[in-house]
């Protein structure tokens, strides 16, 4: 009763003139970033953030917030219409979308993927409202031991889930993640590690510049380097652009059900939102009667994807605040967000800032109000957006790819970071290596350094407390079993039992 | 060489192996703060021996199963590397040469400029197309150079390189 108070404290406290808009401007810029296809809701989250400096604490929040919301929802307009994600978050969506819109209904799909979308957000909102103070509860009796398992169990959880076809890949991009958190002083002694000779590099490799690399300039290369993708515009400015109440009650349980798997990918760390469209999407399909439409341009389907998608958003702030640890990757942006700004997210969270949480639910609303609003009176507007020619629009994101990362410390060398990560992540993306467990591991490589040690430290270098307390206990067996389930014989083996073979990642 | 192959794979396995190997060993020879007498189990050097040492197994892994290991044959990687290669090296000369040497929006109008005139100007199809469109990337890059610097100079307060 007392969060329900704190939560209608939050809403009111922000329901100012100013406040709405930042929504408003933050929103709409958030839609128009998901919506071009090589502009993805981290890179937008990454160089607001940079923009964010000089805002007051709650006001660049609630922006980075706006965005992320605005990013991940916009993703369904080029998806729609391109049959291109402009997120990867987008990706189921575009199965049934691009379809739809094949079939004259875009309009339609577009208005079916915003209601999707608000819909889940809310359910991702009240589940983040209901569960997050518990957890930051459960945390407070994390000790080093749990926190390196917690960091471990990030690193092998993620790599599982978006390696896709092979785990190891994931794991290695989880590696590398950690290894260039070892770069600058240590946690403890502060000593400096592989500096390789440059006094810049003694505070570490800073997480905007790596990450406004990875995902800005790498994106730009990979937009350039691909061929040019084809509009559809087929009857998008006829058919109806407001979803059907029948239609929405109709699918009230492929939402509700989309919106809480949504919100549990979201709190697994490290994941992300393309996950949770495709887990929402796999459930819809095998429990739907009108399954063999999916794919085709079902309208559940796309129901299923979107409203999945949407409430991962809320899920991975629930680590994010409560542990620190972000459950997706515009999430560990906002981590590094709430730092610059201020905020200490982790355990302590619900002692330090009691009623931070509920602000954060406030500003979801707000942001969901928003697209909820943008998404049904401005489709005519987001399709002219997705025809500014990718020549035009790259130059303009890499500029701001170079004077975000230099905005934060005002040295040239985040540029060249940014440049190095940007050439680095469009590599390993075409080699198929995820860049969500490279971010977490950048994110948790500090954390993991320092729990073991300060572990080891404490128990006099036994490792026994590693393996001993409950919680430990709990985050090794769960590691455990997540290797072994990714390796081939014991995949074989299960896909034996259960009667089928391992199921395609589409 | 495709990117997604097993010769694609067996490459990077060697060289995250070099990079595993050349991490232990640096964890290895790191200053262990003798002098200091710190815990021996809190050394800094230990936690990038063990990063090194998974990265070495993980890439030995990698190179085992490269063969064995599942590829979408009907999936294309198709993209032009003339566009690629423009692309990095422009963006690299613009970001590593031009920002810090000369001032920010001369920097950033020569490279909007260029970029989208190097992609635009020759996709028209004849000369008073050609010039139209090189009179337009060039007001566009000198319009969002100075609407650039302006925002983030005067209304984000950020002092420009």
């Amino acid at each position: 009763m007392e969060g329900l108070s704190n939560f209608v404290a939050a809403i009111v406290a922000l329901a100012s003139p100013m406040s709405v808009f930042h929504v408003a401007w933050a929103t709409l810029l958030g839609i128009f970033v998901g919506s071009l296809p090589g502009l993805t809701a981290t890179m937008g989250v990454a160089l607001l953030t940079t923009l964010t400096y000089t805002m007051e604490r709650d006001t660049a929040i609630l922006v980075l917030i706006c965005m992320y919301v605005g990013a991940i929802y916009g993703g369904s307009r080029s998806a729609i219409l391109l049959n291109i994600p402009g997120t990867p978050a987008s990706a189921a969506t575009s199965l049934d979308g691009y379809p739809l819109a094949q079939q004259g209904k875009a309009g339609y799909a577009m208005a079916l993927a915003t209601a999707g979308s608000a819909l889940g957000t809310l359910v991702g909102i009240l589940m983040l409202v209901i569960l997050a103070p518990p957890l930051a509860e459960i945390a407070l009796d994390f000790g080093s031991f749990e926190f390196f398992w917690l960091a471990v169990f990030g690193i092998v959880i993620s790599g599982q889930l978006t390696g896709g076809v092979t785990p190891l890949k994931g794991y290695i991009a989880g590696l590398l993640g950690l290894m260039v958190a070892m770069i600058g002083s240590e946690g403890i002694h502060a000593h400096v590690r592989f500096n390789l000779g440059f006094h810049q590099m003694n505070g570490g490799i800073a997480l905007i510049p790596a990450m406004v690399g990875a995902f800005g300039f790498a994106e730009v290369l990979t937009v350039m380097w691909r061929n040019k993708p084809e509009l559809i515009e087929k009857e998008t400015t006829s058919d109806r652009i407001l979803p059907r109440i029948a239609d929405l009650i109709r699918y009230k349980f492929t939402i509700l059900r989309s919106g809480i798997i949504g919100t549990l990918v979201g709190i697994i760390p490290g994941v992300g939102e393309d996950i949770g469209a495709w887990a929402s999407y796999a459930a819809a399909k095998k429990t739907s009667p009108e399954r063999d439409s999916f794919g085709k341009g079902s309208q559940e389907g796309l129901t299923a994807a979107e409203t999945g998608n949407s409430a991962v958003v809320p899920g991975s702030l629930i680590p994010a605040l409560t542990l620190a640890v972000p459950g997706s990757a515009p999430a560990a942006v906002l981590i590094a967000a709430l730092f610059i700004h201020g905020i200490r997210p982790g355990p302590m969270i619900m002692f330090e800032q009691p009623t931070f949480i509920y602000s954060i639910a406030a500003m979801l609303v707000f942001a969901t109000i928003a697209i909820a609003i943008y998404g049904l009176s401005l489709t005519r507007l987001f399709i002219l957006v997705l025809k500014i020619p990718r020549e035009i629009l790259m130059p303009v994101v890499f500029t701001l790819c170079v004077i975000g990362p230099y905005a934060l410390t005002q040295r040239l060398f985040d540029v060249w970071v940014m440049v190095g990560f940007g050439l680095f992540g469009f590599v390993l993306r075409q080699m198929k290596y995820p860049m969500a467990p490279l971010v977490l591991g950048i994110i948790l490589g500090a954390l993991l350094d320092k729990s073991l040690r300060r572990g080891l430290t404490l128990s006099n270098g036994s490792l026994e407390p590693f393996f001993t307390r409950p919680i430990s206990v709990f985050f090794v067996l769960v590691i455990v079993l997540s290797i072994a389930m990714g390796l081939p014989p014991v995949r074989r083996a299960m896909g034996r039992l259960t009667g089928r073979g391992r199921p395609t990642e589409k | 060489m495709r990117f997604d192959s097993a010769t694609a794979d067996r490459v990077t396995a060697a060289v995250f192996f070099a990079l595993g190997a050349a991490m232990a060993w640096g964890g290895y020879v790191m200053d262990r703060l003798e002098i200091r007498q710190i815990h021996p189990a809190s050394i800094p050097g230990l936690v990038p021996m063990i990063l090194g040492g998974a990265l070495m197994i993980c890439a030995a892994l990698l190179a085992i199963n490269a063969p064995r290991t599942p590829r979408d044959p009907d999936e294309v990687e198709s993209g032009s590397w003339g566009n690629f290669l423009f692309t990095l090296l422009w963006s690299c000369f613009y970001a590593l040469v031009m920002v810090g040497r000369l001032e920010f929006a001369i920097a950033t109008a020569i490279f909007i400029t260029g970029f989208a005139g190097w992609f635009l100007v020759p996709a028209a199809t004849d000369t008073p197309s050609r010039l139209k469109a090189a009179g337009f990337v060039a007001v566009f890059g000198i319009v969002a150079a100075v609407a650039i610097s302006a925002l983030f100079r005067y209304g984000f307060l950020v002092r420009l390189p």
